[in-house]
């Protein structure tokens, strides 16, 4: 070992950084192999606990719930008792075992609704697995968060504003979107307040998140949302509650989705030129023509696919016009488009462009015709 | 007795079902995949009263369990229930188009559920 020090010593300095790099290298190696190991053994363990203990909440869930003389004739739950303390294991004395009895429970009410359903809810209360929940909603880890929201959001508790309203605000993507999650599904009156607070950008992928979740959520109060578009000071919000209004059709937000033509973001302003278009208000169009010009590409592009999907056949000339002369090509081709879905007001006109149009001109025709070409 | 193929891969629905359809003594059997459904079927000659299926599996999707039991030339119609958890339009009409008898959209009520098997295999019958 003398030796060893000795030779360390009075070897050259890249000897000894070398020397020194590799010791470090090779600890931490055995210590991430080490850790890895001891994470797979204690998943080991946990797994093998686990197996032992599902076939005995299982017979239990079995025998007390779903062999229920009386919740399988569909008496209301509350009616039927339930022999809590059979449930009341040693077992259960540990927190692992009720996480495990939680996510079973989660995991038969996520397969049966009714009386039976009701009754695996009443079982998580009177056995005191709420608290476990809501302790962990306190927590200061992110992932912890995230399960109880998950519990009490499949277990339908509710959950105070003060609660859950801070945390759709977070900057924890996983966090805020399982926080806006709960929200919208356990507020019974107002699902979308949370919109109301909200001053990050709404991400494209939060959006598609928000629309899946607002969409599959049954008995959802719908709210107008006009009030958002009118005075939201957050873009994104904005831009998905245009959206929003598309999706469930709602003329009463025509108005403040008007006012918004006037905005000075270009990006909103043809977001909610698309939704006039979509939502097919043909009032608007002589006001889209008129801006047209003063607009940038996104916006013309907007005014050009609205008129198609209007489809009111009074401006065809103006689609005309775009196609013959514009110079940049996504115009041409939009008011391609658009005369064609107002073919109906047009025919004569497309068959005329048809026969006098330039080569290019004409493949965008032939293109926007063939059916099975979207864009 | 009725037996009944019941072709789910959660771990806890095929519990839940052959509890709720035991008390009428039916006869279930549990596969896990659409490829072991195929295997099952094929063995037994397709002898089987009702067929009741998930719809997203591995290896073999609900559909192509159903399509395949729906197109068989020969042989007497085997009812197929969907019970999954994906019951948006598109797939709910998918189901329907395919031949389905009858879908299901979980979380299931259990006395339904028993309702609609009791029907299917009276229907069947006759």
């Amino acid at each position: 070992m003398e030796f060893s020090f000795y030779e360390f010593r009075y070897a050259p300095l890249s000897i000894q950084i070398a020397f020194i790099f590799i010791v470090v290298a090779i600890t931490c190696t055995i210590i991430a192999y080490l850790s890895i190991l001891r994470g797979r053994y204690k998943a080991y363990r946990h797994e093998k606990k686990l197996a032992s203990l599902h076939p005995v909440i299982d017979n239990l869930l079995m025998e007390h719930i779903l062999l229920n003389v009386e919740l399988a004739n569909d008496t209301p739950a509350e009616q039927v008792q339930l022999p809590v303390e059979v449930f009341r294991l040693p077992v259960f004395e540990h927190r692992w075992a009720r996480e495990a009895l939680i996510d079973r429970l989660i995991h038969y009410r996520n397969n049966v609704r009714g009386s039976m359903g009701e009754q695996l809810r009443n079982l998580y209360i009177q056995l005191n697995l709420d608290k476990d929940s809501l302790k962990k909603m306190k927590s200061h880890k992110w992932d912890k968060k995230v399960q109880a929201l998950a519990e009490l959001t499949n277990m339908n508790m509710s959950i105070a504003d003060v609660t859950i309203l801070p945390l759709t605000n977070s900057n924890n993507r996983e966090l805020r979107a399982a926080a806006r999650h709960a929200y919208i599904k356990l507020s019974k009156n107002e699902p979308f307040k949370f919109f109301d607070v909200v001053t990050e950008p709404l991400l494209l992928w939060d959006q598609v998140e928000l629309f899946k979740i607002i969409s599959t959520t049954e008995h959802i109060a719908i709210p107008n949302f006009a009030q958002w578009i009118t005075y939201s000071s957050n873009k994104t919000i904005v831009s998905f509650c245009l959206k929003l209004v598309v999706h469930y059709n709602q003329l009463s937000a025509v108005h403040a989705v008007i006012k918004l033509l006037d905005t000075k973001d270009h990006y909103l302003r043809g977001d909610a030129i698309n939704c006039l278009g979509k939502l097919k208000i043909e009032d608007v169009q002589e006001k889209l023509i008129h801006m047209y010009n003063s607009q940038p590409l996104n916006c013309r592009l907007e005014v050009l696919k609205a008129l198609g999907r209007i489809s009111s056949g009074k401006h065809v000339g103006f689609l005309r016009q775009e196609f013959l002369h514009s110079t940049d090509f996504e115009v041409r081709k939009h008011a391609a488009k658009s005369l064609i879905k107002n073919a109906w007001a047009a025919k004569g006109l497309i068959q005329e462009l048809i026969d006098t149009a330039t080569l290019e001109n004409k493949l965008i025709l032939k293109h926007c015709m063939n059916p099975l070409i979207k864009f | 007795m009725s037996k009944i193929l019941l072709v789910e891969d959660d771990e806890v629905m095929p519990k839940i079902v052959e509890k709720i359809l035991h008390k009428e003594d039916y006869q279930i059997e549990h596969v896990t995949n659409g490829k072991e459904a195929f295997q099952r079927l094929e063995d037994t000659n397709y002898d089987y009263d009702l067929i009741i299926t998930d719809i997203m599996m591995p290896y073999a999707n609900g559909f192509e369990i159903l399509s395949k039991v729906k197109n068989r030339k020969e042989g007497k119609p085997i009812p197929v229930i969907i019970v999954s958890n994906a019951g948006n339009e598109a797939m709910i009409l998918e189901g329907f188009k395919l031949g389905a008898d009858d879908f299901l959209k979980k979380p299931v009520i259990p006395g339904e559920l028993l309702i609609r098997v009791k029907r299917l295999l009276i229907q069947y019958d006759k």
